[in-house]
């Protein structure tokens, strides 16, 4: 732990180092609406998005809205904005007090008043328009958002039969509306912090308070805060700079797409953090066994679920082990096989030019580019990759003695494996661990594939997400809690379901 | 220190693993060897050689053989495995082979210096089974023409299935040959030259006798059911019993067997008592006797147990006077029950083994009388004493 926590520091004091920021001496508004207007335009030269709305007649400027085109809503801004002003204007009203124009006259919710030329320029930025007047030394910021943005659809990475069909999209707002539509608690806590110096992201930290323990609460902020990075564009950036053991294969913060995995984390005490302009919300702690369960766990019936959970154990083996203990056994081991499926082996290999092992490795890493291509090609032209795949390599390949096909079966079983587990970030990590296995098993044959059995278990007992041990709770055994890891109990028998805001509230 | 730490764990890689690697298409895999005599006293050795080419029936190129046979003659094991690779392009590969064949002559002549390059060599399977080849030569087995094609795979085949079939392997022979007071024995099998057809065809023949490795004699298939039956090992047997008067005959299949030999020993001299205890179904009735009748029952029971009796009795006195062998272990019971009596005897177990007084005591329990009472097309009414 300590080990892992000076590690991050270390890691925090490199990135301030490379993003150490001169801060400049912020200007501030004077009660001058001209000096005001040409300190915005300096800040904003060259933006071709920034409009300046003057309201007022030819002799004097009376007031001035400023605000980026493409991030408001022009209707609301018309309606709520420019019409008072300008009814003001009429009634020959002068504003001379913006706190008195505001409490009175805009009928708008969200605004802010502030001297500071930055934290207007901010502002602006975010989708406020600024309303500038004459003889007001504040500047009065309006928030008006307008930006478009996609529609909640069902998340592509994460697809469930049953069970919540929305997903996160780009926008944050949208985001943690989705996430207190299921949690009408004001236990629901979310902090916001601002990152990235250039993308300046706001990123939430969201936790149910009395049930998320303080302590990791803190270290959440306490990672989270420091973070210095000029731009914050996917949460995956956030997920890098936290994580505990930055050269595993494995995750440490779970990835998810689904608004209902985020609360049924979140009731179990975990820490959420959103990333606005990112579908993917991260949760921390996380442990193996969230990376091989899936959301639909809990929203089919229970023995089915244990079913696939166990289906999920056997296969995440396969997906790491499979063409390593073929080649050890095939190369190393063979009295290992029963005799008549050696016979069968030793046929098909008859022939074959390449040594099981480099077989193997061929075929893996033709399946991984070929899973690769399949990803970034677009949908139309994915398809030929599949007929290309599955002809040319499966079947062509084998005919033509390049590759004999127990390989190709085995490459296949793995490759289904690998698609068994729910969660894609820790598929990743299982699907790179595959090929040590396979050098350790073609140099070292079955014993090598203890050594390496040996080594993802000792890293794995080792790992840490945010304090909490990544085995746990199997490593440390807690027997209680097994009853959610190697079987799915009905939720009633289920102790994580259980409330626990009145017995926290009851201690108070 | 901690640079030290990685170069130690390291080692576990340079320093260790799996050296031997072999593609599987480089090995010759033998299924069966068998030992023959020559007649100017060498050994020949064949092996049984699989072609995986055509192991999986596939596009029918070429003969259709399955197999082939490398024969080398040589003094000794070692000099002969040598030779034996030398004909072989491929690297000889033995965890497979499944039998090794003894032919007879080979058997008559001692098994002395024959086998112990099967326990020497760790590349040899303790599992294999071994057999005694009657009648021809161990060779010709290796050879033969079985509809089935691989003749070593089918006869650890039906080792295996059947439960009434003497299986050894080398480690049972060392283990009956390494104990005190028990004589090894070998399954024998027979090339069955009766049938007419193209195709050659085997069969079991019961077990070969070994004294001091040399064969004593050879059990026919009824004493193998009394080996079977005293040693313990018998799953699955057939009993038939001739009822006295002429009044028909009954077939019982024995499924649940066991004997315990009850030994008794006094100065110089041993007595011992077999019980045998079995359960099985009725599957033949033709006398006359009802079957639903208890009392009628119970003279069918009296009558396989005296057949069962006879059959032991014939095979106790088989070994213990004709071969003078004790194949079934009663000194090793001495050994067990009275380790200090069995040291004065040992040395002179052999001038005592066919004097010792042996009982059989019988005990059957008929489960199920079958499907039909009465005999096939009798009636009840119509039985008649």
């Amino acid at each position: 732990m300590r080990w892992s926590k000076r590690r991050t520091i270390r890691k925090l004091d490199y990135m301030r180092k490379l993003n150490r920021v001169e801060s400049e001496e912020t200007p501030t508004f004077t009660c001058d609406l001209g000096h005001n207007e040409d300190l915005l335009r300096k800040t904003f030269r060259n933006c071709a998005d920034v409009e300046y709305r003057k309201i007022g007649d030819d002799r004097s400027e009376h007031c001035l809205v400023v605000y980026i085109e493409n991030l408001i809503d022009k209707k609301m801004l018309d309606e709520h904005v420019i019409k008072p002003l300008l009814t003001s204007l009429v009634s020959n009203r002068e504003i001379h007090d913006v706190t008195e124009f505001m409490n009175k006259t805009l009928p708008v919710g969200s605004m802010n008043i502030s001297r500071d030329a930055a934290e207007t320029t901010g502002h602006i930025l975010e989708g406020y328009a600024a309303v500038l007047t004459q003889g007001s030394c504040k500047v009065l910021t309006v928030s008006l958002p307008g930006t478009s943005h996609r529609s909640i659809e069902e998340s592509s990475t994460e697809p469930v039969i049953r069970g919540a069909k929305d997903g996160f999209i780009e926008q944050l707002s949208t985001n943690l509306s989705l996430i207190r539509l299921r949690l009408k608690t004001p236990k629901l806590k979310i902090e916001y912090i601002t990152l990235g110096e250039h993308t300046r992201t706001r990123v939430a930290v969201l936790y149910l308070e009395g049930i998320a323990q303080d302590s990791l609460v803190d270290e959440v902020r306490r990672r989270v805060k420091p973070i210095q990075l000029n731009g914050v564009v996917d949460s995956e950036y956030i997920e890098e700079c936290i994580e505990d053991q930055p050269f595993s294969p494995f995750p440490q913060l779970q990835s998810t797409e689904r608004p209902d995995v985020v609360t049924a984390e979140l009731l179990e005490g975990r820490v959420a953090i959103l990333v606005d302009t990112s579908p993917f919300a991260l949760v921390a702690p996380m442990t193996l066994w969230s990376g091989l369960q899936a959301s639909e766990d809990y929203y089919i019936r229970w023995p089915i679920a244990t079913f696939v959970r166990w289906i999920r154990f056997l296969f995440v083996n396969f997906a790491i082990f499979a063409p390593s203990l073929y080649v050890a056994i095939t190369t190393f081991h063979q009295e290992m096989i029963p005799t008549n499926l050696v016979l069968s082996i030793a046929a098909a290999r008859e022939g074959v030019p390449f040594p099981a092992m480099i077989e193997a490795l061929l075929l893996e890493l033709t399946f991984e580019a070929l899973r690769e291509a399949g990803i970034r090609l677009p949908k139309t032209i994915g398809q030929a990759i599949s007929i290309v795949g599955g002809i040319v390599i499966g079947q062509a390949a084998v005919q033509a003695g390049f590759i004999s096909s127990p390989v190709v079966i085995i490459v296949s079983i793995t490759g289904i494996s690998s698609f068994v587990i729910p969660r894609y970030s820790f598929a990743n990590g299982i699907r790179l661990l595959r090929f040590p296995m396979l050098f350790l098993a073609g140099a070292l044959g079955l014993y090598g594939i203890v050594l390496g059995y040996l080594l993802i278990l000792l890293h794995l007992t080792s790992l840490r997400s945010f304090g909490m041990l990544y085995l746990s709770p199997i490593v440390p055994i807690k027997f209680t809690a097994l009853r959610d890891i190697l079987v799915r109990v009905p939720i009633w028998a289920n102790s994580r379901f259980k409330p626990k805001f009145h017995q926290e509230g009851a201690n108070e | 220190m901690k640079r030290i730490k990685w170069l130690i764990l390291l080692q576990i890689f340079f320093l260790s693993g799996c050296w031997d690697r072999m593609e599987i298409n480089e090995l010759a895999l033998v299924t069966g060897t068998a030992i023959d005599l020559k007649k100017n006293g060498n050994l020949e050795v064949s092996l049984q050689v699989a072609l995986p080419s055509s192991a999986d029936g596939g596009h029918g190129e070429g003969k259709d053989g399955k197999f082939f046979v490398i024969s080398v003659e040589g003094k000794n094991g070692n000099e002969i495995h040598q030779k034996l690779q030398e004909k072989s392009t491929r690297k000889l590969f033995l965890s497979h082979r499944s039998v090794v064949y003894i032919s007879e002559t080979l058997a008559k002549e001692g098994l002395n210096g024959v086998l112990d390059i099967f326990i020497h060599d760790p590349r040899n399977r303790l599992k294999t089974y071994l057999i005694m080849v009657k009648g021809s030569e161990a060779k010709d087995i290796l050879q033969m023409d079985y509809p089935l094609k691989q003749v070593p795979i089918e006869t650890v085949k039906a080792l295996q299935i059947s439960g009434g079939e003497l299986a050894v392997t080398i480690r049972d022979f060392y283990i009956a040959l390494e104990s005190e007071g028990i004589q090894p024995v070998m399954s024998v099998i027979e090339v069955d030259n009766q049938s007419k057809s193209k195709n050659q065809l085997f069969n079991f023949m019961g077990a070969g006798v070994f004294k001091d490795l040399k064969l004593a004699g050879v059990l026919n298939e009824e004493d193998l059911l009394g080996f079977m039956w005293t040693t313990n090992k018998l799953n699955y047997g057939r009993v038939t019993a001739y009822l006295p008067d002429g009044r028909g005959e009954v077939g019982l299949i024995v499924t649940h067997a066991s004997s315990k030999i009850i030994t008794h020993t006094e100065q110089g001299s041993a007595k011992f008592k077999i019980m045998l205890s079995g359960q099985g179904g009725l599957v033949e009735n033709n006398s006359t006797l009802n079957v639903s009748d208890p009392e009628e029952m119970k003279q069918i029971k009296h009558a396989l147990e005296d057949a069962v009796k006879k059959q032991v009795q014939r095979f106790i006195a088989k070994i213990q006077k004709d071969y003078n062998t004790d194949s079934i272990g009663f000194g090793h019971e001495i050994y067990k029950k009275a380790p200090k009596q069995w040291e004065a005897m040992r040395n002179q177990w052999d001038e005592l083994f066919p004097k010792a007084e042996i009982g059989v005591e019988v005990k059957l329990r008929i489960n199920g009388s079958g499907m039909v009472n009465p005999t096939f097309g009798k009636y009840h009414g119509m039985v008649t004493e």
